[in-house]
């Protein structure tokens, strides 16, 4: 029993930390608000080259074959630098859906996968689409699904609807199931649970695909958070008003110890969840689903008090600040927001089955 | 990372969990702050020292077992969940022995650490003063030499269980032209002695659970004195630090807590309440990880440092929003053990420092805001 980063997290999380703070400075990340192309600039293949794209990735298939706790500090890191682009989409959540050709592709950096939950992001950019439907899974090419803008807090994150599905030549596709066209909302009745080169039922390769893109999702929430508070001190220790900084006002100070507690205690609930689905506990599901809450609060709390501390610097577009808040608020609603989270925890905790805990 | 409990650490678990089961009164003893009930309690207490589980972080020479943060916090929650009696030595146990150990001489050690952990002694507290709360350093009392000891004056109060206790260890100021932290004195002192005064204070519940102590020219040999004289700042704060962090509180409580209040919540239909209890329950879980993660980072060699603040703001705030969740799913089918629960709750965001005072501690010395 020892609760602690490993030497193989940090080192990962340092190499990661490392590229995004060469690769991606908030410029970057504004950037990306303002061209579509920029999403997948320099911190993309920075984080290829450094493995992260491919972490996941068996070693068969080109990746590093690590597992979700390997990498779940490096999604700290991410979350910090508030990287855009569908990077959870692609390096988390689709290497549980796709088959052999794609992970390759993934493995390699050369492949950006947006995934229907409900909304695909960046679905624009992506390679190949990923959508639900009924019993199947549908990957699709650019093109193949007709997209349907929907509004987004954050400028960086483009979300779309699938509209109608209009298969290409059988032969050029690689993957996909036999489908007829028409539209993927809602069931379909396209046939077979399972999809060509791809030996797991849907429903668990969902399951799987969801669950460890909520876990990078809430640790992305926790680096945001933390970057929030640490921009929140610095600017409380520089501006001044009636002749001291505003960090001496207790109301102040009072405000971001209350942040730094939501995250000094969300992080482990991280951690621990990263862990359950590692070793896939039974309690994996409630776990993924505390730390996605306990993250998304934190990180909520920390945006909210960091908007405060700043004034109406903060309220303006010319402070990053702005980049990072929306960035929280954004994700909070990504990968179940914490109305489903909360109620997979209502489930498992006033069920009938006795409550079990990990460790 | 591995959450996996070892062997050995299992088999400390069955060891509690088994004689626990054997040896917890079926009826809860009657409250400490009455003088049948500390006796009562001071018997249990010897009764866990019998199995060596009064104080088992500690070393073996002094009544331990050794256990290191992982064992103990096993301990408690095995302690928490089977509703033992509440500790009535825990200001000697948790506080005073660390710091007993890192500051006491080796007679002092030998002559009052078995004692306390087979609760032949019990320690109070006697920090506070009428005009030092918070404001510890501004406290009063003052310490005098007399020949090789000390003649000590002064008022300590809300001395936690000193109604009943045999010892207080408290701080005095040696150094009449010294201000603040400097030129203060750690004392431990028998309330028997010759000039102590001891006035129980009734608190929210009409129970005396704590006291005032007055002083009026007490000695207090040399021996008496914990550190070096003068350098009692230093070694109250190392006492604090245990205070705070997650000795004095462990996570095991609040898992019963929430454990018993989950189990109201499942009787419940009011979706409200139903899901701040989930909430509570998952809140002292992370409690729990937290603690865990923590014991990692100690065995790594990490020293508890202004960090214990952030717990006693989580524990306390959290140990009072279960009590009120439980007494609204109650309503007027509220128990003794749950009223009592939440007037000791109460008390929980004042005392070992207030967490406004907590907060700042935060925000000056882990954040690095101004002061
Ligand atoms: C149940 C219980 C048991 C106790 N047991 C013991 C014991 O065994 N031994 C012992 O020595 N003491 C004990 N205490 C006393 C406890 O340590 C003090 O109550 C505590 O330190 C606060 O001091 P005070 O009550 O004088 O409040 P004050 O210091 O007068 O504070 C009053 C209010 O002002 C706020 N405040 C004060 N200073 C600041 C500041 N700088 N910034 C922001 N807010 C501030 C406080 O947070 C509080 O809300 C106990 C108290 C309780 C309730």
């Amino acid at each position: 029993m020892r609760f602690a980063v490993t030497e193989d997290q940090r080192l990962l999380a340092g190499a990661v930390g490392e590229a995004l703070a060469a690769t991606c400075p908030p410029a970057a990340v504004r950037e990306a608000g303002r061209d579509p192309a920029a999403r997948r600039a320099a911190a993309w293949q920075a984080l290829a080259e450094v493995g992260l794209l491919g972490a996941l990735v068996p070693e068969e298939h080109g990746g590093l074959g690590l597992t979700i706790a390997d990498t779940v500090l490096a999604y700290v890191e991410t979350g910090r630098h508030a990287v855009p682009g569908p990077l959870v989409e692609s390096a988390v959540a689709a290497p549980s859906l796709v088959g052999p050709d794609w992970l390759v592709k993934l493995a390699a950096g050369v492949a950006t996968v947006s995934v229907a939950m409900p909304h695909l992001l960046d679905a624009d950019l992506a390679d190949l689409l990923v959508v639900r439907s009924g019993a199947a899974i549908v990957l699709a090419e650019p093109g193949e699904i007709t997209l349907i803008p929907n509004v987004s807090i954050d400028a960086t994150r483009r979300l779309f609807s699938a509209g109608p599905y209009r298969p290409g030549p059988p032969g050029r596709k690689t993957h996909g199931t036999e489908a007829a066209g028409g539209a993927l909302a809602s069931d379909t009745g396209i046939a077979g649970g399972f999809h060509e080169g791809f030996d797991r039922p849907v429903e668990h390769a969902f399951d799987q695909a969801f669950d460890r893109a909520a876990l990078a999702t809430a640790a992305q929430l926790i680096g945001l958070g933390r970057w929030l508070l640490d921009a929140s001190v610095a600017h409380a220790r520089r501006r001044r008003q009636f002749g001291a900084a505003v960090g001496s006002f207790q109301a102040v100070k009072h405000r971001l110890a209350d942040v730094a507690i939501a995250l000094e205690f969300a992080a482990p609930v991280v951690y621990r969840a990263a862990y359950a689905l590692t070793h896939r506990t039974p309690t994996a599901r409630r776990d993924v689903a505390a730390a996605k809450i306990a993250a998304g609060e934190a990180a909520g709390g920390a945006a909210r008090g960091a908007l405060q501390v700043h004034g109406a610097a903060g309220y303006t577009g010319e402070l990053d600040l702005h980049l990072w808040l929306t960035r929280v608020w954004a994700l909070r609603a990504a990968w179940g927001d914490e109305s489903l989270h909360r109620a997979r925890l209502r489930d498992a905790l006033l069920g009938d089955s006795p409550v079990e805990r990990l460790p | 990372m591995d959450l996996v409990f070892t062997e050995r650490q299992r088999a400390f678990r069955a060891e509690v969990r088994d004689w626990l089961a054997a040896h917890v009164p079926p009826e809860p003893l009657p409250s400490m702050d009455t003088e049948t009930g500390f006796e009562r309690h001071r018997e249990w207490e010897r009764t866990l020292a019998g199995a060596r589980l009064s104080a088992v972080s500690w070393p073996r020479e002094h009544g331990g077992r050794d256990a290191d943060l992982i064992d103990w916090l096993i301990f408690e929650e095995e302690y928490w969940s089977h509703g033992a009696p509440g500790r009535v030595s825990q200001n000697g146990v948790f506080l005073l022995g660390p710091t007993l150990m890192a500051h006491g001489t080796e007679e002092q050690k030998r002559r009052l650490l078995p004692r306390m952990a087979r609760a032949d002694d019990i320690w109070a507290q006697a920090w506070s003063e009428p005009e030092a709360g918070s404001d510890l350093a501004a406290l009063r009392a003052t310490a005098t030499p007399d020949g090789d000891g000390w003649r000590l004056t002064g008022q300590k109060t809300w001395s936690s269980r000193a109604a009943h206790a045999d010892w207080c260890f408290g701080l005095f100021r040696s150094d009449p032209g010294a201000r603040r932290h400097r030129g203060l004195t750690y004392f431990l002192v028998p309330l028997t002695a010759d000039g102590v005064t001891v006035r129980p204070i009734a608190q929210l519940d009409g129970e005396h659970g704590f006291a005032d102590i007055f002083f009026d020219d007490v000695y207090a040999p040399a021996g008496q004195v914990l550190g070096e004289p003068g350098a009692g700042w230093r070694v109250a704060m190392a006492t604090a630090g245990s205070e705070r962090g997650i000795t004095l509180r462990s996570p095991g409580r609040f898992m019963a807590t929430s454990d018993r209040l989950l189990a109201l919540a499942r009787e419940s239909d009011d979706q409200t309440l139903r899901d701040a209890a989930v909430r509570a329950w998952a809140d002292a879980d992370a409690y729990r990880l937290y603690a865990f993660h923590a014991a990692a980072r100690a065995a790594g060699g990490a020293e508890p440092g202004p960090e214990a603040s952030l717990t006693k703001v989580f524990w306390s705030e959290l140990d009072l929003r279960m009590h009120e969740v439980a007494l609204e799913l109650l309503g007027p089918r509220v128990t003794a053990q749950w009223l009592d629960g939440f007037l000791f709750a109460l008390a929980g965001p004042i005392y070992a420092g207030t967490n406004e005072i907590q907060r700042n501690i935060i925000a000056e010395r882990v954040l690095g805001l101004p002061r």
